[in-house]
């Protein structure tokens, strides 16, 4: 639901190493032999052989540094107060003890909990369910047809999604209401009704990932030995005793997988959606860590703050995703990377 | 798999179950998009009474298509979201796959360094505070590669491209090495040409990603002149504001664009916005779906 793509190829490629160099050492394509780099003089060897490769990386590494590494040293302005003429005081934790005293805060951390809580029930069995119906239709013309039309709201902005689901909701003449009028049971205004709003999230989500998130679900089954379904006919298993017994079975390691890697993103809830669906009347029940430092820094102004906030995300959610790595590993032999 | 033939009428029912479930999901997913679509085509005159439900445009103009593409919003816009996209995916493929081809050489100094080094970008975001304020250290606000720059390299995607160069068989390389090749050589005479579905996945993947990026626009970006549409649309459809496509003067005269009905014009500039997606979308099912299937086989 929140994985990017490359995140899910990723997952998927992944082996779960980060590559050990005394594996790999000595097998470069007729390069030096291992050892000299131990011997004297390997050092300006090495150089000599590797400096194109360095060359070429430059550019990346450049980017990476001032684009990852920079903000985490500007990161500590949540220890600082910031003055309008620099520099900046140094105040400690004064930042995070105000921010920790303030009952908005807990009022949005409530909020990315539950949001973050409700797409995991909600949501996260939704393409499964999919991927166990797309491999009973039989018909892959039919199927190729079904799955064309499914994933494509995944490649569309959270703006147009909001935009889509704006119209879809309108009291006047959104399908919706449309159809609940018929049915006699007047209108309702979704978007700015606090005890729905929620309920548009996750809905919207469901209609954006749903599709996309069942593909690789669907792989998982292909990649199930056809021996165990024959097996299974043989005995005489129906339909459904076959996907409970050969195809479940089959898939539970990428389920697990990708459920530990979205307990990882618990913190998030997703930027992206939320301050497209966020208005005056709903925002108190869909406010969320990232709305609020992003409200707070850039409307307000109160820079440190929104920053304590930020980072207070940054290290629980790293927390989070190092934990959900481990254990997935230890579980599934795949991590998030 | 069970042929027709042997087929129980209990079975026929829950295929036909099976595959109606689908269909709603089908129903559920393109009737929202095709009504916005069917609407941005309906005669003006009949917007008002345009049902959400109808998926047909009720008497056919383009008179929607055709005001907002002449629009000089939406054609900053689609200019500023075409050259930003386009920048950003040539910058994205050539620093990842540059990058990925050195720490994909076994043997190489400091690699696995440099990889922990990526993992830790990947695990640990500061946040969008720092992020701004480096934007302004580096003067980079207001300017559009302040958008570019940010994302111009996934670490995601460079996984991806470092699992793909380790694969290609070191008989090829060493056999360019034998030829006298350089390994700038080497790299853009045979590993780019081995690497082509890949790398174009990869730039599929930069694409939507830049296309579809609003946020950092929205905050970065302070002029309207250098808008990209995603946030053109963000500031008409999301926060309602009129007057930018409808402009002050003809609301207020209730002429030109004012006389279209607010909702059509909201339809037309969604499509504007998603059409490079669709036109793009047959590419999109066929390096996507494979690249996820095959990955996820493999592991």
């Amino acid at each position: 639901m929140v994985a990017s793509d490359g995140q899910r190829v990723a997952a998927a490629l992944s082996d779960g190493n980060v590559p050990a160099d005394d594996r790999q050492r000595g097998q470069h394509a007729g390069g030096l032999p291992a050892d000299s780099l131990q011997q004297a003089g390997g050092f300006l060897r090495a150089v000599r052989q590797w400096w194109p490769y360095y060359a070429m990386m430059a550019p990346g590494l450049l980017f990476f540094f001032i684009w990852h590494y920079v903000p985490i040293w500007e990161a500590k302005m949540a220890f600082e107060q910031v003055r309008i003429i620099p520099p900046n005081i140094w105040v400690g934790l004064k930042n995070f003890q105000q921010l920790f005293s303030s009952p908005i805060f807990y009022q949005v951390l409530a909020n990315t909990l539950i949001i973050s809580g409700m797409k995991i029930l909600f949501v996260f069995p939704v393409p499964i369910m999919v991927a166990l119906l797309l491999n009973e239709v039989r018909n892959g013309k039919l199927r190729g047809v079904i799955q064309s039309a499914i994933y494509l709201p995944h490649f569309l902005s959270w703006v147009v999604i909001a935009g889509v689901f704006i119209a879809l909701l309108s009291p006047t003449d959104g399908a919706v209401n449309q159809v609940q009028q018929a049915m006699g049971f007047g209108t309702t205004n979704y978007l700015t009704n606090t005890g729905t709003i929620r309920w548009v999230l996750v809905i919207s989500e469901i209609w954006r990932s749903a599709g996309w998130d069942s593909l690789l679900y669907l792989a998982a089954i292909f990649a199930i030995d056809p021996a165990l379904y024959e097996a299974a006919e043989m005995d005489g298993a129906s339909r459904w005793q076959k996907i409970w017994h050969v195809t479940i079975p089959g898939i539970i390691p990428t389920i697990a997988t990708l459920f530990i890697l979205n307990m990882g993103m618990f913190l998030s809830a997703d930027l992206n959606q939320v301050i497209n669906f966020q208005n005056d009347v709903n925002a108190s029940v869909i406010d969320i860590l990232d709305t609020y430092v992003y409200r707070m820094g850039l409307s307000t102004g109160e820079y440190a703050l929104a920053t304590a906030a930020g980072l207070f995300k940054a290290v629980i959610g790293m927390i989070l995703v190092v934990t959900s790595h481990l254990v997935s590993k230890r579980l599934t032999g795949k991590g998030v990377w | 798999m069970a042929s027709q033939s042997r087929r129980t009428p209990l079975e026929r029912v829950e295929y036909v179950l099976i595959v109606s479930t689908l269909l709603l999901l089908v129903l559920f997913t393109l009737q929202p998009l095709l009504n916005l679509l069917a609407l941005s085509f309906t005669d003006p005159s009949k917007v008002p009474g345009f049902s959400g439900l109808s998926i047909i445009p009720d008497g056919v103009s383009i008179d929607v298509w055709a005001l907002l593409l002449q629009h000089p919003n939406v054609q900053r816009g689609l200019f500023n979201s075409i050259w930003m996209t386009a920048t950003s995916v040539c910058i994205g493929v050539f620093g990842t796959a540059l990058m990925a081809w050195g720490m994909s050489r076994p043997g190489l100094p400091g690699r696995r360094l440099i990889f922990i080094l990526v993992l830790v970008t990947i695990v640990f975001e500061p946040g969008i505070i720092p992020d701004y304020f480096l934007m302004k250290r580096l003067g980079l606000l207001n300017t559009p590669w302040s958008v570019i720059m940010y994302k111009a390299i996934s670490a995601w995607y460079l996984i991806i491209l470092i699992r793909f160069f380790e694969e290609i068989p070191k008989e090829l390389l060493e056999a360019a090495e034998l030829d006298g090749a350089n390994p700038f050589q080497t790299f853009w005479m045979v590993v780019l040409p081995l690497a082509k579905p890949a790398l174009a996945t990869i730039a599929l993947f930069y694409l939507v990603l830049h296309w579809n990026e609003f946020f950092r626009s929205m905050i970065y970006l302070n002029d309207q002149s250098k808008w990209p549409l995603q946030v053109v649309l963000r500031q008409f459809v999301i926060e309602g504001d009129k007057i930018a496509i409808v402009g002050a003067n003809n609301a207020n005269n209730n002429i030109g664009l004012a006389q279209i009905n607010i909702r059509a014009l909201k339809a037309g500039m969604i499509f504007i916005t998603i059409l490079p997606i669709l036109a793009i979308y047959p590419l999109i099912l066929k390096f996507f779906t494979k690249g996820t299937m095959s990955g996820a086989l493999k592991g």
